[in-house]
């Protein structure tokens, strides 16, 4: 078993319960904080289980663009 | 063995899973953007109404069951890498597992819709609803295709004379760790933001 694949999910399952715990406070900067862990918790997904970091630059950068510009526009609007 | 060949993923005609299958990653994800991004847009018309139903939801529900997504998508990942090493009995005990996952996610999804439909919160109850059931329910679906195809996975590599290649497995993988990537946009948002 891969060590940092381990590491990866344990990060992810703790982000997970932060972003759980952030969410029940009315905090100024909830909503940009759940959408910044969120990315990084799809981030983790895709680069590390789906192994991501392996592939061409092409498949990286198009889930990256694709990951920010759906935050991005949430942020906007909400 | 079929299973020990490997492709080499730094071609871009050949990313983890196969181009057909991230072609198929990227059409959901754009999909189920779009329909997030329109029940953002929708929630400026009445931010009242969606921060109260929002609050009718089980955030701990939907924190338990991003866990356990999480959990079988990492147990995917194992499961994968020791087909790799072309360790058959390993790479089965964590497919099972994942597959535990994805049916302790679909068991807890089933008590919450139990409880929605109790509560009289049916699709039809207002625009958020129709947005959590329409969303979490095409969501389900696309997790019931992955757990049939995981199945079959399973059924593949338990055979003595497997023809499942690691091209099927990594195929099979990427499916399932799509459906954890389409809940990792929808939990946010539906559970956390309004």
């Amino acid at each position: 078993m891969n060590s940092r694949t381990i590491f990866v999910w344990i990060i992810l399952v703790l982000l997970t319960v932060v972003v759980g715990v952030i969410s029940s406070f009315p905090l100024s900067y909830a909503v940009i904080t759940i959408l910044v862990l969120s990315v990084i918790k799809f981030i983790g997904v895709s680069f590390y289980f789906m192994e991501l970091k392996k592939a061409h630059i092409f498949w990286k950068a198009s889930v990256l663009i694709y990951v920010l510009l759906f935050s991005t526009i949430v942020l906007v609007v909400i | 063995m079929e299973n020990t060949q490997q492709v080499n993923s730094k071609n871009i005609y050949y990313p983890p899973g196969g181009i057909l299958l991230w072609i198929i990653i990227f059409l959901e994800l754009i999909t189920f953007g779009i329909a997030l991004i329109a029940m953002v847009i929708s929630s400026k018309e009445n931010p009242t109404d969606f921060h109260e139903s929002r609050l009718l939801l089980n955030t701990p529900f939907g924190t338990i069951n991003t866990v356990f997504l999480i959990t079988s998508g990492f147990f995917m990942a194992v499961s994968v890498n020791y087909l790799k090493q072309n360790n058959t009995k390993k790479s089965l005990l964590f497919l099972t597992l994942t597959m535990l996952g994805g049916v302790l996610f679909l068991v807890l999804k089933g008590v919450e819709y139990s409880d929605k439909i109790d509560a009289g919160l049916t699709i039809g109850y207002n625009t958020f609803f129709t947005y959590y059931w329409m969303l979490t329910l095409f969501h389900v679906i696309h997790v019931i295709v992955g757990l049939v195809i995981l199945v079959s996975v399973y059924v593949g590599l338990k055979k003595k004379k497997s023809t499942t290649t690691i091209e099927d497995v990594e195929a099979s993988a990427a499916f399932w760790h799509m459906c954890d990537l389409i809940w990792l946009l929808l939990f946010p948002i539906i559970y956390l933001l309004f």
